[in-house]
């Protein structure tokens, strides 16, 4: 998951059984490009160059070419993050649901604003687009589980529950 | 309240209903034996005579599709299940994954089987972690009942489905750009031709089909392609998960034949719109659909031709409701803002285009305005993905159809509310 | 073969051909940003829109593949394909994809290297709107640099994306990705591995726009002050062809020539900024004797008088060496001087290096040592011991121009001759050991072919002007041929020189300046 931040000099993957069983299943090496950068964020908590120099190794890329990979996606992190990244959807059913409002909200109550992590670095801020779940609106996925028909209550208590 | 009996959504409210043996309790992978002792040709034309259409925004045929499959080619052949669910308004592919894995599954293994393929992959939008755990399990459920992996059910047939996660990234829904995601690079579509049934995953021959159009392949092999055909209109018929979410009272997934009235979506199923509000606009098929006014929305019915007639789409389904409470130019700019955020920047109209109506949207709302820009908004739109006619086809500009899914909406917005955004520019001053 | 109509004019082309193709080999332009025949089509800058009729929407000419069609689909009962390329549609269209790519570019003009090169003036200028309709804020990012030879102005980028794809199929090396997605979207380098490989200026030459530049050009100059001669490469023995941009006889830059025979479209950085050396070196410009520790300077008939005087004296002592970096012409005449015993220095070699794409840089890093073989007549091989055992006093040597360090059986060998003779245009340590210099002329200044390492030959032409009393080569060998024989043949320009080589060698019958041409010739029709 997201680890405090501090960045590894050298990135050995810890579970290389995973590693492994990821690079089986592809009829080509460049393909298990994603898995290993998902597997990697779990394990180092962001992309590091050496995060990267380690996957560009093993299938068989120029660092480059695995970099310009990451950049292109949003859940990717080239940086440090706080320990739980809460990303409030803003698009169209969740605007009309209240989505901005518990964005304020989390500004108000932490200090931070989109895209800003506290100084404990409890919490980051994202607004993000279209989660899958207009019908719950408004949504909010905080590290890897949805949280739905927020209201201003219930958020107030999800965020107390993460440490 | 629905007359219509469930298909695909018949058992989500049993407990263990994503279960393997709850799902053979029920009929499940019975489609798949019977397919098992066919041709794959047969299958193939099964699906065709079925008239089954894609239900994940583009409506073609699947049948057709996988007859594109090249029969003379060495080349290893791909499916892939297309899960990357992210159209705005849409959430009915997270429900199937959710509740029926084994049946989407099983459609899979048996579109694989019709085309000739033995490695699948299901590309999963990252976001949906929890679905992707769950599909993990199915999948592994399924292998170890011999549903998956060598000589499928004491068949010649073997299979392998590997689960593959997205990262955050619109653009890798559209069939090439995921295929080039899938191939460990960034999601930018590919010009065609070559077309990915010729050329796709590693230059062979790939099937890319939503999640929902794959769920319904095992009830067409059960019951019939004449029983499929015969639920709502023949040209695009069966049952059809319709997404309803926005100001209404009543937010959810319906299961309803094809061809239901928009009306009954919204005000009986979805329980009509919150505290006595009227109804303003509607998406009928997820935002990348042009807007329907309440007058065009109160009398068209969900159904792919009749929605083109009105110079808009069924796409996803995903029906957006707003009301009069909705100011138009907030949420055109909503959903601008998505589409530029979203744009994957490899083609000169989009990136440049998208990121200049936001700027421009922006400028209005602040009170920047000049009656020019609203000119202005319909030309950038027809100039991205415009139509000019829609009898001559689109006059898309870009590599793959996200040109036009940014314009129709935004200048249908300008187009049926131009009011609400001449009213965002600043008055002249009077002087007395 | 399928048959092609665009606008009013009609092709025959090979089935599979695509619109563009067609349209570039038969003069009918179609602005384009990302198509590179050398690169991989990606149709991403949308400028190549055309209309085929039968197809609704505008498709790119660069992805438009013309096939054979059934007779009752055909157009008018006899095109397999009508494109439009002038039409309303069109002409409306490009004006649209201008105006998206001005919408954030900065009106740099004035101030861009690539004024009067640039493809995106070129296209605005005869396809484009005379205003501009954004009134937002542009998006500005500051310049970076690539590679220590390539700087990007990140504003007139377009992301035509040429040269991501040259770093990945061309060199290789994978330098340049694009970074984030979108708007959002630049060329970048990952910080430990920039571009820095020896074909990295070739992407200043194939960037449309002004974006990606040369640290060494940059700010130096602009196209219309230059004068732009066809030429070849002398850094290496594939003779890469190149275009040398010169004003008031200083060289500005080299860029590379297309010639499908040679090097296709690019050239390396080795040969592309190796026009720099010659810039501070003590140019020889008067013929010389030396007198103790100095030198005298001559005129040229007491020169080639004492030269001629020198030679005779010694009668059959006198040995020739012939040079790799000289031109046939030259070569040849050595090699009539001094049939008897010719041969060479120590070859100048470093790696091989060759590219994905089949570009390649040769180990022999002079540009004609097939040549020089071809034309001499018998070249001794171990010639410091043929010096040894024929007694050789004397040497007349072309000198290579590389300041070069010999190893000490050469050392000696010089030590002990009665006279060494170094037609020379600079001081090496060669000419410094010399008795008479002849001063000849520079790489830049010399004309005359070559003959690459493939049995290509090719045209040497000059770009800078001869500095004081400095002679072609061949003229000056020319001369002592005539002052030590009254009836030598007296050549009064190249040409001549070149059909009386060409009638000595039957490999070289039949080649003339004027079959050499702008693209060379193989020799006797055949590459090797």
């Amino acid at each position: 998951m997201n680890s405090n931040g501090a960045p590894k000099e050298n990135f050995i993957f810890e579970n290389t059984t995973k590693v492994k069983n990821i690079l089986s299943q592809y009829p080509d090496k460049q393909s298990a490009t994603l898995p290993l950068l998902h597997l990697a964020q779990s394990e180092n908590g962001y992309i590091s160059g050496a995060v990267i120099n380690t996957v560009s190794g093993l299938v068989d890329c120029h660092p480059a070419v695995v970099m310009d990979c990451v950049s292109f996606y949003t859940m990717l992190y080239t940086k440090p993050q706080g320990r739980n990244i809460i990303q409030v959807c803003q698009t169209l059913s969740c605007s009309l649901n209240g989505a901005d409002a518990l964005v304020d909200q989390v500004t108000d109550k932490y200090g931070i604003k989109p895209g800003e992590t506290t100084e404990d670095d409890r919490f980051t801020l994202m607004k993000v687009e279209c989660l899958g779940s207009c019908g719950t609106a408004p949504v909010v996925q905080i590290n890897k589980e949805y949280h739905e028909r927020l209201s201003r209550k219930s958020f107030d208590e999800l965020l107390e529950s993460h440490q | 309240m629905s007359a219509f009996k469930p298909v695909l959504t018949e058992h989500i409210h049993q407990e263990d209903c994503h279960t393997l043996s709850f799902y053979k309790s029920v009929g499940g992978y019975t489609a798949l034996e019977k397919v098992l002792k066919m041709i794959p040709a047969e299958v193939t034309q099964e699906v065709k005579d079925s008239n089954l259409r894609g239900r994940g925004g583009a409506g073609f045929p699947a049948g057709v599709k996988w007859g594109f499959i090249p029969k003379d080619t060495d080349k290893p052949k791909y499916l892939i299940n297309n899960a990357d669910e992210s159209e705005p308004g849409t959430f009915k592919d997270r429900l199937l994954m959710n509740k029926a894995p084994h049946q989407m599954l099983e459609g899979m293994i048996i579109a694989a089987y019709a085309i000739g393929c033995h490695t699948s992959f299901i590309y999963i939008r990252g976001e949906f972690y929890k679905e992707f755990k769950l599909l993990e399990k199915a999948v592994a459920e399924a292998y170890k009942d011999n549903i998956l992996g060598q000589s499928i059910l004491g068949s010649t047939y073997n299979l392998d489905v590997v689960i593959h996660r997205g990262a955050g990234a619109y653009i890798c829904g559209e069939e090439t750009g995921l295929i080039e995601s899938l191939e460990g690079k960034r999601g930018w579509p590919r010009i065609k031709p070559p077309f990915p049934a010729i050329e796709g995953y590693l230059q062979s021959p790939t099937i890319v089909n939503n999640v929902e159009t794959l769920s319904c392949v095992p009830h067409i092999i059960n019951r019939g392609a004449s029983w499929f055909k015969s639920i709502g209109p023949e040209k695009g018929p069966g049952p059809r998960l319709f997404c309803l979410s926005g100001r209404v009272n009543n937010p959810g997934i319906f299961e309803e034949a094809m061809g239901i009235s928009l009306k009954d979506l919204i005000f009986d199923r979805a329980g009509g719109i919150p505290d006595g509000k009227k109804l303003k606009a509607v998406f009928p098929g997820g935002s990348s659909s042009a807007i329907l006014t309440a007058e065009e929305a109160l009398d068209v019915n969900m159904d792919f031709d009749e929605l083109v007639e009105k110079k808009t789409m069924l796409g996803s389904a995903g029906v957006i409701v707003m009301d009069e409470t909705v100011d138009m130019v907030q949420a055109c700019l909503n959903i601008a803002r998505f589409y530029a955020h979203e744009s994957c920047g490899q083609c000169t109209p989009c990136r440049e285009g998208t990121a200049w109506l936001v700027k421009m949207l922006t400028r209005l709302v602040n009170g920047g305005g000049t009656p020019n820009d609203i000119d202005m908004i319909f030309e950038i739109t027809d100039n991205i993905g415009g139509l000019i006619d829609f009898s001559m086809g689109s006059f898309g500009k870009t590599i793959c159809p996200f040109g036009e899914a940014v314009a129709w909406p935004v200048r249908s917005f300008v187009e049926k509310f131009k009011d609400e955004f001449l009213a965002y520019l600043p008055r002249e001053k009077v002087v007395a | 073969m399928p048959l092609l109509k665009i606008d009013d004019k009609e092709f025959q082309v090979e089935s599979g051909s695509t619109v563009l193709e067609t349209a570039e080999s038969n003069g009918i332009e179609i602005p384009h940003y990302c198509y590179h025949p050398a690169l991989e089509v990606v149709g991403s800058c949308r400028m190549c829109l055309v209309q085929v009729e039968g197809m609704g929407k505008l498709q790119v000419s660069c992805n438009t593949f013309v096939g054979d069609v059934p007779p009752d689909r055909k157009v008018d009962g006899k095109y397999d394909m009508v494109v439009h390329t002038q039409n309303d549609l069109v002409v409306q269209e490009r004006k649209n994809i201008l105006e998206f790519l001005l919408l954030n570019h900065p009106l740099d003009c004035p101030v861009c290297d690539q004024a009067g090169e640039c493809y995106l003036q070129d296209y605005s200028f005869k396809f484009g709107n005379a205003h501009s309709r954004f009134e937002e804020d542009k998006r500005v990012r500051p310049n970076e640099y690539l590679g220590s030879q390539i700087v990007i102005n990140q504003n007139r980028c377009i992301l035509c994306s040429r040269c991501v794809r040259f770093t990945q199929e061309i060199s290789g090396t994978s330098e340049l990705f694009v970074e984030a997605r979108g708007y959002n979207s630049k060329i970048a380098v990952l910080e430990d591995n920039p571009l820095d490989n020896l074909l990295a200026g070739n992407v200043a030459d194939i960037c449309p726009v002004g974006a990606l530049l040369s640290t060494d050009y940059i700010h130096k100059n602009r196209i219309w002050n230059m004068e732009q001669k066809p030429s070849v490469c002398q850094d290496c023995s594939v003779g890469c062809n190149v275009d040398i941009f010169s004003q008031k006889n200083q060289i500005f830059r080299l860029t590379a020539r297309e010639n499908q025979d040679v090097n296709g479209y690019f050239m390396c950085d080795i040969g592309r900024y190796g026009f720099h050396r010659f810039e501070e070196i003590e140019r020889v410009s008067q013929p010389m004797a030396r007198n103790g520790k100095s030198f005298d300077v001559l005129d040229w008939e007491e020169a080639i008088q004492k030269t001629a005087d020198l030679i005779e004296k010694s009668k059959d002592k006198t040995a020739g060496i012939v040079s790799p970096f000289h031109t046939n012409e030259s070569n040849y005449l050595l090699g009539l001087m001094m049939k008897d015993t010719l041969g060479t220095l120590p070859p100048i070699t470093r790696e091989e290096i060759t590219y994905p794409s089949g570009f390649r840089i040769s180990a022999d890093r002079s540009p004609n040592l097939r040549g020089m073989n071809d034309v001499c007549g018998h070249l001794e091989e171990d010639f410091s011991s043929i010096i040894k055992t024929r007694d050789i006093r004397g040497l007349y040597i072309l000198d290579d121009g590389v300041d070069r360090e010999l190893d000490d059986t050469w050392k000696d060998i010089l030590a002990k001759m009665d006279f060494i003779i170094v037609q020379s245009y600079a001081m090496t340590e060669l000419a410094k050991s010399a008795h008479i210099v002849l001063p000849g002329l520079a790489p830049f200044e010399r004309e005359g072919t070559i003959t690459n390492d493939k049995g290509h030959i090719q045209w040497l032409r000059p770009s800078l002007v001869t500095i004081g009393d400095s002679k072609p080569d061949w003229e000056i060998l020319m001369l002592v041929i005539n002052a030590l024989d009254k009836d030598s043949e007296h050549f009064t320009d190249l040409g001549e020189v070149i059909k009386n080589m060409s009638d000595h060698f039957s490999s070289y019958s039949d080649v003339s300046l004027f079959k050499i041409g702008a693209q060379g010739m193989a020799l006797n029709g055949k590459s090797a």
